[in-house]
């Protein structure tokens, strides 16, 4: 991220310099010199944020590969176990679990919001006006709240007594009340539908962002074309909002593989280990059971694995537009 | 432009590698030993020395340094907490660097014991004679084997400073209301459980989010099997094995409990404070808990309120001490030492029962006649005679608690069978104290 943000700094930088020095002399080892003096000064702008980077985000990283190929309590020696670590993540059930779990949680951070997203987006932009825009707000609230507050309140909506039964109670569903988070059946679609609650906002509001821009006329067109509102929306607005698709895509499918907060504070991965994911377990592998090393093999394939996703995302979104 | 600076990324990240050293982590025991001889003469020289833990377990130890520094007026102990969680991620961290603590509370001995970052006390207990003025199953939870990891046998490494108990509140006006007194055997216990089911009255208040059902099937494993042979298993001896017959029965009893309501059926979705409310409402004839909650539950269900140890065969409770270790690199040994020793001294252990906690010296607690407190002391001290304290089943492994988390909701959903329970915890257990 700060690499990339430094980049155009140094690129503005450039045009200015050759404009400087087409005045004085266009002869070769001048010019050279003066690149020369162009990178130093590029070199000095990008140095702050790539120290910072390479500091705090490249040698972390870096570290904790290196570690996840010792075994170690995280105080005493270190035993080098090569690529055992990883054999164990791979092949062992409850991590295999916690991966699965983290992938199927992609429906509920990606898939729904982005598709509801779409949904709310086009009626949003077909029917603007105040009590849209409260809408809108309201929608994109959960964005704004730390995740461990909309854990807490989850737990509570859905406790045994809680609103989520006593609204059952009314339409008499009596029947179906329980302890949500705590039901071996119900759990892990509870914690999904708080992360559909979550990224909602974000998705409906990246994508009505997206519509804004949409030419009229291509609507206009359509309709002399006969097309209906729903054949506009899926020949006209989807392809429009491509973009905003890959990126809402991107950052929910991280938020999904990488979700701990509501997790930790709602079930800690139980009942049993039905809502296990990767985020929960390297914080117990670290804290609770001392074994750094897989913690570390952990988290490596997990952003290895996000790596990849945002990798392929990325190239399906270049290759349509 | 990509490529160009992701060249040197990679060549400044193998960079920090080398800087950061190869093998992560030190040599362990490499603290260098104090100059001093174990001795119980501080001397006249002004000593400082400084302590940390938690809020919950430090709030007695406190009040209990103003009594110290007048008994020993050349030192003064610094005080330092941390919150609970927090406190367990960093205590090795602190012990292991520079700036290390003198004294330090300790809530397991894994890992910091291993990597020899307190003091072996057994001088001082022989010095102090601490081995007579405690109950042996309070000072062996503190004991570790050469292995770093069996414990109950072997060097002391802390010294205790006030005890907590897991047994049986009971409601009294509900249980007048069945005719019903204090259970003393387990088939009178489970009597009244049908009794109190018969008469549409939630016979146990449970909340397992968290896991407490591993309380019960506990309670009723070391009060089938007895104290001495059940802590074995806690313990980490090697050979011992989980299935005992007091765990079966606590697992078999469990599940048959669940199936038959006897428990609530949104147990796995509840914790331990969710079922303490609950109790305190009125639902619920029994409950198992420990100490730490007695003043919620006094406040709230006032003279109806009544405690028992685990109704069976053998008096026994589960529960552990606030304890103390010396870290290794502390340059006065012997004042530590001495304020260890005072933390079972009259004046401590009345500061510790005023803070909730169970004193060593039982005649330090002066509860009021007819309290929830006179039960808990009366249990207390039927316990110590006994010597029927056993540590917490969840500390067996640093991955214990999960375990008996995830296995006990599956046993109580029905996913699992007393049987696989029973095989599940055993499995933790051995992948740290290795099978047999």
């Amino acid at each position: 991220m700060a690499v990339t943000n430094t980049a155009p700094a140094a690129l503005v930088r450039e045009p200015a310099g050759a404009a400087g020095t087409a005045r004085r002399s266009p002869a070769t080892p001048a010019r050279r010199s003066r690149k020369r003096r162009d990178r130093l000064a590029a070199l000095a702008f990008i140095g702050p944020a790539f120290v910072a980077y390479g500091l705090f985000i490249a040698a972390p990283w870096a570290h904790s590969v290196w570690i996840s190929l010792f075994e170690w309590d995280g105080i005493g020696p270190s035993t080098w176990v090569g690529l055992d670590n990883y054999v164990k993540v791979l092949t062992d059930p409850e991590l295999v679990g916690a991966l699965r779990n983290g992938i199927g949680l992609i429906f509920f951070y990606t898939v729904l919001p982005i598709g509801l997203g779409l949904v709310l987006a086009a009626l949003f932009a077909a029917a603007p006006g105040r009590a849209s825009g409260w809408l809108r707000t309201l929608l994109f609230l959960p964005q704004i709240m730390p995740l461990v507050a909309v854990g807490v309140i989850w737990r509570y909506l859905y406790s045994g007594d809680g609103p989520v039964n006593q609204v059952l109670e009314v339409f008499g569903l009596g029947a179906v009340t329980r302890a949500w988070l705590g039901d071996f059946d119900t759990a892990f679609l509870a914690v999904g539908i708080v992360g559909t609650w979550v990224t909602t906002g974000l998705c409906t509001l990246l994508l009505f962002t997206g519509m804004q821009k949409i030419d009229r006329s291509l609507y206009e067109a359509a309709q002399l074309d006969r097309c209906g509102p729903v054949r506009q929306f899926l020949h006209v607005t989807i392809p429009g909002v491509r973009a905003e698709i890959v990126v809402a895509t991107t950052v929910t499918i991280i938020a999904a593989l990488a979700s701990f907060d509501v997790i930790f504070v709602t079930t800690g991965g139980g009942p049993g280990t039905a809502t296990i994911v990767p985020g929960v377990l390297i914080y117990r592998l670290v804290f609770t059971s001392n074994q750094v090393g897989l913690a570390c093999a952990l988290a490596t394939v997990l952003s290895v694995l996000i790596m990849v996703i945002v990798a392929v995302i990325g190239r399906i979104g270049k290759e349509r537009s | 432009m990509q490529r160009r600076i992701l060249h040197p990324a990679l060549a400044f990240a193998a960079a920090a590698l080398v800087l950061t050293g190869c093998a992560p982590g030190g040599t362990a025991g490499s603290a260098p030993a104090s100059a001093e001889k174990p001795s119980t003469d501080l001397g006249s020289e002004e000593i400082t020395l400084s302590l940390i833990s938690t809020p919950e377990s430090g709030a007695s130890t406190k009040a209990t340094i103003a009594a110290f520094e007048k008994e020993y007026p050349n030192v003064t102990v610094e005080y330092q907490q941390t919150n609970y969680d927090d406190y367990n991620k960093s205590v090795n961290l602190e012990l292991n660097s520079d700036k290390a603590p003198d004294i330090a509370l300790l809530n397991s001995v894994n890992n910091t014991v291993k990597n020899g970052l307190v003091l072996d006390l057994d001088p001082y207990a022989g010095l102090y004679d601490w081995t007579d003025k405690y109950p042996e199953n309070q000072l062996n939870q503190w004991r570790v084997g050469e292995n770093g990891t069996t414990l109950g046998d072997g060097p002391l490494y802390a010294a205790p400073a006030g005890f907590s108990e897991v047994g049986l509140y009971y409601n009294k006006r509900i249980a007048a209301e069945l005719g019903i007194t204090a259970p003393t055997t387990f088939a009178e216990f489970e009597e009244q459980l049908a009794t109190a089911a018969a008469a549409g009255v939630l016979p146990l208040q449970l909340g397992n989010a968290e896991g407490h059902a591993s309380f019960l099937v506990q309670s009723i494993g070391q009060s089938t099997d007895g104290a001495g042979a059940y802590a074995d298993w806690a313990f980490g001896k090697s050979g011992s094995t989980f299935d005992t017959e007091g765990n079966r029965k606590g697992a078999e009893a469990l599940a048959d409990w669940a199936a038959k309501g006897w428990i609530p059926s949104d147990a796995n979705g509840v914790n331990l404070q969710g079922a303490v409310d609950a109790f305190v409402s009125g639902k619920g004839l029994f409950l198992v808990d420990g100490n730490w909650d007695a003043s919620k539950i006094a406040e709230g269900l006032g003279a109806d309120a009544g405690f028992v140890p685990f109704p069976g065969d053998n008096v026994t409770a589960i529960g552990t001490s606030v304890a103390y270790a010396i870290s290794s690199s502390t340059e006065h040994p012997n004042a530590a030492a001495a304020f260890l020793n005072f933390l079972g001294s009259p004046e401590a252990s009345a500061n510790q029962f005023e803070q909730g906690f169970m004193p060593l010296d039982p005649t330090a607690a002066t509860p009021e006649e007819g309290t929830l407190q006179a039960d808990l002391v009366s249990a207390w001290s039927k316990i110590s005679e006994a010597d029927g304290l056993v540590g917490f089943n969840n500390n067996a492994s640093p991955t214990m608690n999960d375990t008996l988390t995830a296995s006990s909701q599956e046993l109580l959903a029905g996913r699992a069978t007393p049987d696989e329970f029973l095989a599940a915890v055993q499995a933790d257990w051995d992948e740290t104290h290795g099978g047999n």
